[in-house]
């Protein structure tokens, strides 16, 4: 089985996508950012959900989002991107770890890959930008979408 | 010679501020032992005083600062923290250590999140004193020390923080906002006053060499030596 759980901060507002860049874009724009935890699994949804919420997310500040549509609407384009398959993902690692410590975790997980995804508005976006200043294709890869 | 109130300082994959902290405890009259957190194990706690949880990023702060170093510490030791703290034991949390104790429970409920700015923010900031603690009892009412982090802004449940400022939980506030955190909270204790955890480093500032203004003159020690000593007071009485 497969799901996704996409993480957000309650205290988060929408940032100046500038920060996010070498250049200012030629046009104002805002971002927001999430990440994204994608399982395969089989055995207990319910258990799965529980070591999310024990491992993954604050419940103090954050709020966990399971297998939604893009959580936000009026973007111009979300983009992607993770580790590639073959680079060393520590944050994934240091997961996989806490999650062999279980003695009984009632599902096994066979795939575990994480993703930044990064939500931009306004008029005029150039999603090309963004993925030249952000992604570094050498050990990450990257989706756009667009809305 | 009275024996030496005995310090045991937690070091996670990540922890860096480890050594300094521990001089600085050796400064006031604590003996020390850093334990990579590895080894640790139920029996780590005994005959120990207080326990340090120093700066760093734990396991690269991945998911969120401090969350794997509460998971690791749990799975190791359960709830035996907690039980060290009701059997009058001290536990004090710097910068990232803070930020595990929060994790842990072990202070009042909040987070520290991102600074409101995004960026790490490294300089020197002022405090002042919001209440009583035995950390804080050979300070004056305000002073200063450093602070290094990405992670400092407190948030809490709907107006937890407010709380924290009236009962005294928040015993120390930064004297100005310098990364959002709500009601300017910089340090908390819990209903003990035992466990106390604060986003600047005091082991950063015990001599007067490490002030920025090479004439400053405030005191005979560096702030932070004073925080340090508070608490070995506290211990020793």
């Amino acid at each position: 089985m497969t799901t996704t759980y996409e993480i957000t901060n309650k205290f988060d507002v929408e940032g100046d996508a500038q920060s996010l860049l070498y250049a200012p874009p030629a046009t104002p724009l805002r971002f927001r950012k999430t990440t994204r935890y994608l399982f395969d699994y089989e055995g207990d949804a319910t258990a799965l959900d529980a070591f999310v919420h024990e491992a993954l997310v604050d419940r103090i500040s954050q709020e966990a989002h399971q297998d939604k549509a893009p959580i936000w609407n009026g973007y111009a384009f979300i983009l992607d991107y993770g580790m590639k398959g073959g680079a060393l993902d520590l944050e994934k690692e240091a997961i996989l770890s806490y999650y062999r410590t279980l003695k009984a975790p009632a599902f096994t997980l066979s795939k575990l890959l994480l993703k930044t995804r990064i939500y931009v508005f306004g008029e005029g976006a150039d999603s090309a930008l963004f993925v030249r200043d952000i992604v570094n294709p050498a050990i990450q890869n990257s989706e756009v979408i667009n809305a | 010679m009275a024996t030496k109130p005995k310090a045991l300082l937690l070091k996670f994959p990540g922890t860096n501020c480890d050594a300094e902290t521990s001089s600085a405890l050796q400064a006031v009259g604590f003996e020390t032992q850093v334990l990579p957190s590895a080894l640790l194990e139920l029996s780590s706690l005994k005959d120990i005083q207080l326990v340090v949880f120093s700066g760093g990023f734990s396991y690269g702060d991945y998911v969120m600062s401090g969350r794997f170093a509460k998971l690791s510490t749990k799975s190791k030791i359960g709830e035996e923290l907690k039980s060290f703290v009701d059997r009058g034991g001290y536990a004090m949390g710097i910068c990232n250590g803070f930020q595990i104790l929060t994790q842990l429970g072990l202070l009042p409920e909040g987070s520290l999140i991102h600074n409101t700015s995004g960026r790490f923010i490294c300089r020197w900031t002022g405090l002042k004193k919001n209440a009583a603690s035995p950390y804080l009892n050979e300070l004056p009412d305000n002073f200063e020390l450093p602070m290094a982090h990405a992670e400092g802004r407190f948030v809490g449940i709907a107006d937890a923080a407010g709380d924290y400022v009236k009962n005294g939980r928040a015993a120390l506030l930064y004297s100005s906002d310098v990364n959002g955190s709500t009601h300017q909270i910089a340090g908390l204790q819990d209903d003990t006053g035992r466990v106390f955890g604060l986003m600047p480093h005091p082991e950063r500032f015990t001599i007067k060499q490490h002030h920025y203004d090479p004439d400053w003159n405030g005191a005979e020690h560096g702030w932070g030596y004073y925080m340090f000593k508070s608490v070995h007071q506290a211990i020793a009485a």
